[in-house]
C-alpha cells in the first residue's frame, strides 16, 4: 500500500516535471494543423518537421548557436586562464596581504551581476564596445566563484607534493601546470561545466549589450523571434526552443555530477 | 621547509603575478560596476551627450520610492516571493524524501526531476507561455475536458502573477529537491539505525533527526531560492513582459524598464542599490545562520 501511495507520487512528479519537455516535442514536430487541437491530444496526428527549418532560418538560429558557442567557450577559456593561478595562488602561496584580498573576492560572490549591469552596460559603451563580441565575453572573463570553487579544492592538495615538485627544480608555473592542474581535474570540470550553464542561458546581459541582430545569442534569438510576428507560430518557437535547449540537457545528462556539484558551489559533502 | 626572507619575497612577487589577472578583471567587472552602481544612485545620468552625471542627493530613492508603479513591482516581488520559496522547499523536501526512499530507479528518478533546472529558462517561458495559451493552450484544454474555462492565464491582472509563480516552483523544486537529496545521502547509516532503534520515525524523525542533520543543506537551498525569486527576471520578460498593467513587473524587471524604457538610470541604480541591500542581508543572514550551527 504505502509502496503503491509512493510510486504513484514518483509517476505524477516526473509527470509534472518532464510534461513541459514533451510538450515543447510534440509541438515541435505537429503539423500545422495539428498544432491547436480540441481536447488533449497527446500525439500529434501529422508529423512536420518543416517547423524546425522554419525556426532555424527565421530566427538565424544558426548564426545564433555559433555565437552562443564562441562566446561561452571564449568566456570559459579566459576564466580558467584567470582563475586557475590566482586559485593556486590563494591555496598554496603565503603571501602579504593574502587574506585582505580573497576576502575581496569572497565579498564580489555576494554582488549580483544584475547590480552591476548598468555601470558596466555604460562602461562597455563608452569604451566603444557596445555591440560587439568582446562586449558578451570580456566582463565575464573571470569568475570570483571560479576561484573560490578552485581554491576550496586547491587547498586539498597536499604540500609535501608540491614540496617535492620543488626540490625537483620545478618552478612555480610548471607545478601548476604539471601538478596542480591535473590534481585539480574534478573541480576544473565542476567549474567549466557550471560556467557554460550559466553564460549559455544567459539572457539578461546579451539583451543589453547585443543590439545587432548578427551578435544575438541563443536565448536571445528565441526571445526576439517570439516577439516578432511569429509570436503564435507555436510549432516554430517550440522547434527553436528545443534547439536552444539541447545544448545544455545533453551537458546535464553527461556530467550530471559536475552539473550539481558546481550548482551547489562546493557546498555539498561528496 | 625553512622560507628565508628572500624567498618570501619572491613567493609574494609570484603570487602577485598569479592573481593579478583574476584581480584586476574582479576590480574592474564587479567592484567597480558594484560601486559606481552605489554611487550612481545619488546621481542623475543623462546620456543625451555623452553620459553626464548630475548630483541629485535622495531624489532618486524620493522618485522611485513615490513612483506607483516601482512599489507595485516591489509588492509584485514579495507575492512572487510568499508564492514560491515555501512550496519550492517543501516540495523539493518531499521529492528528495520520496527518491531516498526509492530502491531502484532512484538515479532515473532524480535525472528526471532535476531536468527542468537545466533547461534554458528563455525556452522554457516560451513553452509555457504556449501551454496557458488563451486559445489552444494545452491547460485550457485540460479545463474544457472538465467543462471549465477557458482562463486567461498570462492576460488576466489577477492569474498572471501566480501563472509565472507555478513555473517558478516548477524549476525551484528540481534545484531543492537535488540540494536536499545530496544532503540526505550524506546522513550516516548509524543515525539511521539509531533512529530506529529508539523508535523515531515518520514526521518525528523528520523534525528532530533529520532536518536539525540538514540544518545547512536548508539554509543553503533557502538562500538559493530565496535570490532566485528575489531576481526573477527571464520568465517574466519573457511570458508576460511585466504585464498585462504592471501585474506580474517585478523589481528586475523595473530596474531594466527605469534604465532602458525611460533613461531614468540613475534611478534604475537606486532601484538596484535597495536590491543588492536585501540580497548582501540575505547572504550575511546565511553567513551567520551557518556559524551559528557549527558553534
Amino acid at each position: 500500500m504505502r509502496g503503491a501511495l509512493r510510486a504513484g507520487l514518483a509517476v505524477l512528479a516526473v509527470a509534472v516535471s518532464v510534461f513541459p519537455f514533451y510538450w515543447m516535442l510534440r509541438t515541435s514536430v505537429a503539423g500545422a494543423d495539428s498544432v491547436y487541437v480540441d481536447g488533449l491530444s497527446f500525439l500529434p496526428s501529422t508529423l512536420d518537421l518543416g517547423n524546425y527549418a522554419r525556426a532555424w532560418q527565421e530566427a538565424d538560429l544558426g548564426r545564433a548557436m555559433l555565437n552562443g558557442a564562441v562566446v561561452t567557450a571564449g568566456i570559459l577559456a579566459l576564466q580558467l586562464l584567470t582563475c586557475i593561478p590566482a586559485a593556486f595562488a590563494f591555496a598554496k602561496l603565503r603571501f602579504a596581504s593574502r587574506g585582505v584580498l580573497y576576502g575581496v573576492v569572497l565579498a564580489c560572490l555576494l554582488i549580483p551581476s544584475q547590480a552591476t549591469a548598468i555601470p558596466l552596460y555604460l562602461g562597455i559603451g563608452s569604451a566603444g564596445l557596445a555591440n560587439t563580441l568582446t562586449a558578451l565575453i570580456l566582463p565575464f572573463a573571470t569568475s570570483a566563484f571560479g576561484v573560490f570553487l578552485l581554491r576550496q579544492f586547491m587547498t586539498t592538495i597536499p604540500d609535501s607534493l608540491l614540496e617535492a615538485a620543488r626540490a625537483d627544480g620545478l618552478g612555480t608555473a610548471q607545478t601548476l601546470l604539471r601538478i596542480v592542474v591535473p590534481l585539480s581535474t574534478p573541480a576544473i570540470a565542476t567549474f567549466s561545466v557550471f560556467s557554460v550553464f550559466v553564460h549559455w542561458n544567459d539572457y539578461m546581459w546579451p539583451l543589453l549589450v547585443a543590439r545587432d541582430p548578427g551578435l544575438y545569442t541563443p536565448p536571445l534569438a528565441l526571445a526576439t523571434f517570439q516577439n516578432a510576428d511569429t509570436g503564435t507560430d507555436y510549432g516554430a518557437l517550440t522547434a527553436a526552443a528545443v534547439i536552444v535547449t539541447l545544448p545544455i540537457v545533453v551537458l546535464f545528462l553527461v556530467a550530471q555530477r559536475r552539473f550539481v556539484a558546481g550548482i551547489a558551489g562546493g557546498e555539498l559533502p561528496g | 621547509m625553512t622560507i628565508s626572507v628572500r624567498d618570501d619575497r619572491r613567493t609574494t612577487r609570484t603570487a602577485f603575478l598569479l592573481i593579478a589577472p583574476a584581480l584586476t578583471l574582479i576590480a574592474l567587472f564587479v567592484l567597480a560596476p558594484g560601486v559606481l552602481a552605489l554611487v550612481g544612485s545619488f546621481f542623475e545620468i543623462d546620456l543625451t551627450s555623452g553620459v553626464r552625471w548630475t548630483w541629485v542627493g535622495l531624489d532618486n530613492f524620493a522618485a522611485i520610492l513615490g513612483d506607483d508603479v516601482v512599489l507595485r513591482s516591489v509588492r509584485n516581488t514579495l507575492v512572487y516571493c510568499v508564492l514560491t520559496i515555501v512550496p519550492s522547499l517543501a516540495i523539493g523536501l518531499g521529492l528528495a524524501l520520496l527518491v531516498e526512499s526509492m530502491g531502484r530507479g532512484r538515479a532515473v528518478l532524480r535525472t528526471l526531476l532535476f531536468l527542468p533546472f537545466t533547461a534554458n529558462l528563455v525556452a522554457m517561458a516560451v513553452v509555457f507561455r504556449w501551454i496557458f495559451a488563451l486559445n489552444g493552450g494545452f491547460a485550457n484544454q485540460l479545463l474544457g475536458l472538465a467543462g471549465l474555462g477557458p482562463l486567461n492565464y498570462l492576460g488576466d491582472e489577477r492569474l498572471a502573477l501566480p501563472t509565472v509563480a507555478a513555473v517558478g516552483i516548477w524549476r525551484g523544486v528540481a534545484l531543492t529537491m537535488v540540494l536536499f537529496l545530496a544532503g540526505l545521502t550524506s546522513i550516516p547509516t548509524a543515525v539511521h539505525e539509531a533512529a530506529a532503534a529508539d523508535g523515531i520515525r515518520g514526521l518525528a524523525k523528520l523534525r528532530t533527526v533529520t532536518l536539525p542533520l540538514l540544518r545547512p543543506i536548508v539554509v543553503f537551498a533557502t538562500v538559493m531560492t530565496v535570490l532566485g525569486a528575489v531576481q526573477v527576471f527571464d520568465t517574466v520578460n519573457v511570458m508576460t513582459g511585466g504585464g498585462p498593467l504592471y501585474a506580474t513587473e517585478t523589481v528586475l524587471t523595473m530596474t531594466w524598464q527605469l534604465g532602458f524604457g525611460y533613461f531614468e538610470l540613475g534611478q534604475a541604480a537606486a532601484l538596484s542599490v535597495l536590491v543588492l541591500a536585501v540580497l548582501i542581508g540575505i547572504g550575511v543572514w546565511r553567513r551567520r545562520s551557518l556559524m551559528g550551527a557549527r558553534r
